[in-house]
C-alpha cells in the first residue's frame, strides 16, 4: 500500500475588517509556485486561476459521542473528502472561518473525524488581528479571545496605524491570552507566506521547540471570563496513574473552559518525554524521545482558557508527583 | 500522487485469474464511484471523467466536469447515468457518449445526486432540486443543513434526504412534496429506502447506521462498526442491506415485518487486519463482492457454505473506493489511485 500523504490545513481567523481578505488574496494572487484549496466563508470575489476556491456554509455541529463540547465542522469535512476525491493534488488548503467564529470546532474536526486525519493534517491556526481595534474587540466579543487563544500565529495587522506605546499594549494583552502564540507585527499582512504555512504548529514536535513567553504580572485581567493562561512546572517525576485519572477528570469536567493545553512530562520510570497538546476535551499525545542529555528533566503543563484560577491546577498537579 | 506510475500488482505472479482475464486500466485519477446501469457500469473519476464500461466493446471515456465527480446515480428510466461535481453541475450521460447538463450552481458543489421512476434530483448545499423528468423547472426544497444523501424508494413516490439532525422524507402528495422529519442526533449522510419500501437507513458521521421502520417511524441502531460506513448494497434475497466499514461485509437482515431489529447482521467476506472499504452485490443472489483498504477484492456467500470466501483480487497500490456488477454478472473494480479491474465473473 502507499503511504497516504497527509495534506496540510492552515486555518485563517479574525475579525471582520482585520485583514483577513487582504491576506487571502496575497496567497491566491502571488507567484509562489505553490496550489492552494482556499475554502471561504465570506469571500464574495471570484476565484483566480490554478487555485480552487470553494464556498462554504459554517456548519458546526455536536458529535454524537456523548462528548459535551465535542463539536466539529461538518461543511469541512464534506469539503476535505470532496477535496481528497481530486486527481489533481494541492500543496495546502486554507480554511478562513467567518469574523465571529469559534476556532474551536475547526480544530476538534481533525481530532475527531478518522477521515479527515488519516488524509489531512491542522498545520496551523493563524489569526490575523487588528492593532487598533483588537482591545476593543476582546472586550465585547468572547470569540475575539477564542480567536487570540487558539492561534498559533497572531498576525498583527495595521500597526502603522498605532503608536508605539498602544502597540506595546495590545502585544502584552495577546500574551496575556496566548503565551504561545508567535506574534508578527504587520502592514497590510505584507509578510513572507512562509511564516503563515507549513509550520506544523500542531505536531507534537512543535510542543517541544515553542518555548512560551509568559508576562510577569499575569493576574491584572479586568473580568472573571477574560481568557488567560498558567503553566505550572515540576523538577519531581510524575506518577503516570494519578496524572491520567487528574487530568481525565480535569478535561471532563472543566473541559469548555479550557481553551487549549500542552504538556511535556517526566513519567517515573519512563526514559522518553511524553508530550500531549488538546483543544477542550480532545488530546493527542505520545512518547517524543528521551530527554536530552544536558537538560533537567522537568515536566512542563500549560494551560489557556478561563477560570483557571478556580479548577485548582497547581494543587491537582503537585498531587501528581511520585511519591 | 500521480496513480498512472503505479504498477500494482500488475507482476503477473500475483493476479487471480480474474485479473488475468480481465481489462486493467491505470486511469491516474480515484476512481469515485460506480454504478450498475443496464449492462454497462457507469464509473466516476477525480479528475471529472466519467467512463462507461460496456461487455462486446472498449471503454468509453467523457470528459464530464471540471473536478472531481463527487457522486453518481443510475437513471434507469433512460439507461443513462446522472453526476454531480464539485464544479456545481448536474450532468446527464447516456453510454453514447452524450452530456445533458440538467442544472449548473457555479462555485457550489453538487453534492449528491438520485434518480427514481419518473425523477431526477441533485442537492447543492442545503437545497434538493427535484425534476420530474421531461420538465425544465425543478423543485427546491430546503433543509436545515447541507444534504449529505439523496434517495428515492423504489416507486418514486418518496425522497429521503439526510442531513444534521435527522433525515426528512419528501413525500410526493395532491402535486407537491410534502415532508415528514425523521430526527435522530448526530449528522447524516448517504440514505436509501429499502427495496420493499419499509424500511429506510442513513449512514452517520458516527461509525453507525441509524435506521427507521416507516410504518411506526420506530429506530433501529444499527452500530459497532469500527470506521465510518462508506458503502451500502441491497443484495441477496431476503434482501440484505451489505455495508463497508467493518473488517467483513456486514449485511443487515431485511425480510419479515422487524426487518434487522433484534438481530443480529450475516458477516461474510474476512479481510482479516483489512477494513472493508467498499461492497456490491444483486438483489435475487446471495453474495457479496466487497473490497478492502490493502486493494482485495473477496466474493462471499451469505447462506450455506458462508465463511468460505474466494480471492476475485489481490492486493494493490490502494484501498478500493467503488465495486459495481451488472444483472449478467459483470464485475467492475476501481481504487483510490486510479486502478481498474473490468472482468466476466462466470466461468
Amino acid at each position: 500500500m502507499t503511504q497516504t500523504t497527509q495534506i496540510p490545513v492552515t486555518v485563517l481567523t479574525g475579525f471582520l475588517g482585520s485583514g483577513k481578505t487582504t491576506l487571502l488574496n496575497r496567497i491566491l494572487s502571488e507567484h509562489h509556485g505553490r496550489r492552494y484549496a482556499v475554502i471561504v466563508n465570506e469571500f464574495g470575489e471570484e476565484g483566480i486561476d490554478n487555485d480552487l476556491i470553494v464556498d462554504a456554509d459554517e456548519e458546526v455541529f455536536e458529535m454524537n459521542n456523548g462528548c459535551i463540547c465535542c463539536t466539529v465542522r461538518g461543511d469541512l469535512i464534506r469539503i476535505l473528502g470532496g477535496l481528497m476525491k481530486r486527481a489533481d493534488k494541492f500543496d495546502a488548503i486554507i480554511v478562513e472561518t467567518t469574523g465571529l467564529a469559534d476556532p474551536a470546532p475547526v480544530a476538534q474536526t481533525f481530532f475527531v473525524d478518522a477521515d479527515v486525519a488519516e488524509r489531512t493534517r491542522l498545520d496551523a491556526i493563524v489569526t490575523v488581528a487588528d492593532a487598533v481595534h483588537l482591545a476593543d474587540q476582546l472586550g465585547q466579543h468572547h470569540e475575539a479571545e477564542e480567536q487570540i487563544a487558539f492561534a498559533d500565529i497572531v498576525l498583527l495587522n495595521k500597526i502603522d496605524l498605532v503608536n508605539p506605546d498602544a502597540l506595546g499594549g495590545v502585544e502584552a494583552r495577546i500574551r496575556r491570552i496566548n503565551p504561545y502564540a508567535k506574534i508578527v507585527p504587520t502592514e497590510q499582512c505584507a509578510v513572507p507566506l512562509d511564516t503563515l504555512l507549513g509550520l506544523n504548529a500542531f505536531s507534537l514536535e512543535r510542543v517541544l521547540a515553542v518555548e512560551p513567553d509568559f508576562l510577569t504580572s499575569d493576574h491584572d485581567h479586568e473580568h472573571d471570563d477574560d481568557v488567560t493562561s498558567l503553566s505550572f512546572t515540576s523538577d519531581v517525576p510524575l506518577d503516570l496513574d494519578r496524572f491520567q485519572s487528574w487530568f481525565g477528570q480535569l478535561l471532563q469536567e472543566r473541559g469548555p473552559d479550557i481553551l487549549r493545553s500542552k504538556g511535556i512530562l517526566d513519567f517515573e520510570g519512563e526514559t522518553e518525554r511524553y508530550v500531549f497538546q488538546g483543544v477542550h476535551m480532545l488530546m493527542d499525545g505520545a512518547p517524543m524521545g528521551p530527554w536530552p542529555d544536558d537538560a533537567r528533566r522537568v515536566s512542563r503543563l500549560v494551560f489557556i482558557g478561563r477560570n483557571l484560577e478556580s479548577m485548582g491546577l497547581e494543587e491537582g498537579f503537585a498531587g501528581c508527583r511520585a511519591a | 500522487m500521480s496513480g498512472g506510475l503505479i504498477a500494482g500488482a500488475a507482476d503477473g505472479v500475483s493476479e487471480t485469474p480474474l485479473e488475468r482475464r480481465g481489462l486493467k486500466l491505470e486511469t491516474g485519477a480515484p476512481v469515485t464511484g460506480a454504478v450498475a446501469v443496464g449492462d454497462a457500469v457507469a464509473t466516476g473519476f477525480g479528475d471529472g471523467t466519467v467512463r462507461f464500461f460496456r461487455r462486446e466493446a472498449p471503454p468509453l471515456a467523457i470528459a464530464a466536469h471540471r473536478g472531481a465527480v463527487l457522486c453518481l446515480a443510475a437513471d434507469r428510466d433512460t439507461g443513462s447515468v446522472l453526476t454531480g461535481g464539485d464544479d456545481g453541475r448536474f450532468l446527464r450521460l447516456s453510454p453514447d457518449g452524450a452530456i445533458e447538463e440538467l442544472a449548473s450552481f457555479g462555485t457550489r458543489w453538487v453534492d449528491c445526486v438520485a434518480a427514481g421512476p419518473g425523477w431526477r434530483a441533485c442537492s447543492s448545499g442545503r437545497n434538493a432540486h427535484v425534476w420530474r423528468v421531461g420538465a425544465a423547472a425543478a423543485t427546491q426544497l430546503e433543509h436545515p443543513s447541507t444534504v449529505g444523501g439523496l434517495g428515492f424508494d423504489v416507486k418514486g413516490r418518496r425522497l429521503a434526504v439526510g442531513h444534521y439532525g435527522g433525515v426528512t422524507v419528501w413525500k410526493w402528495h395532491k402535486r407537491r412534496w410534502k415532508p415528514t422529519r425523521l430526527n435522530w442526533k448526530g449528522s447524516h449522510g448517504a440514505v436509501t429506502f429499502s427495496p420493499d419500501g419499509q424500511f429506510l437507513v442513513s449512514s452517520m458521521q458516527e461509525n453507525a447506521l441509524h435506521g427507521w421502520r416507516l410504518r411506526d417511524n420506530a429506530d433501529m441502531r444499527m452500530s459497532g462498526y469500527p470506521a465510518k460506513v462508506k458503502s451500502f448494497a441491497w443484495i441477496g434475497s431476503a434482501p440484505f442491506l451489505a455495508t463497508s466499514g467493518a473488517e467483513t461485509a456486514v449485511c443487515w437482515p431485511f425480510d419479515g415485518r422487524e426487518g434487522p431489529m433484534g438481530r443480529a447482521p450475516v458477516t461474510c467476506g474476512y479481510g482479516g487486519q483489512q477494513l472493508c472499504t467498499a461492497v456490491a452485490g444483486v438483489i435475487g443472489v446471495d453474495g457479496v463482492f466487497a473490497g478492502y483498504q490493502d486493494g482485495t477484492v473477496l466474493a462471499g456467500m451469505l447462506i450455506d457454505d458462508a465463511g468460505v470466501d474466494k480471492v476475485l483480487k489481490n492486493a494493490g497500490a490502494a484501498e478500493v473506493t467503488a465495486i459495481a456488477v451488472t444483472r449478467d454478472g459483470w464485475l467492475f473494480v476501481g481504487d483510490a489511485v486510479g486502478a481498474v479491474l473490468w472482468v466476466a465473473l462466470g466461468g
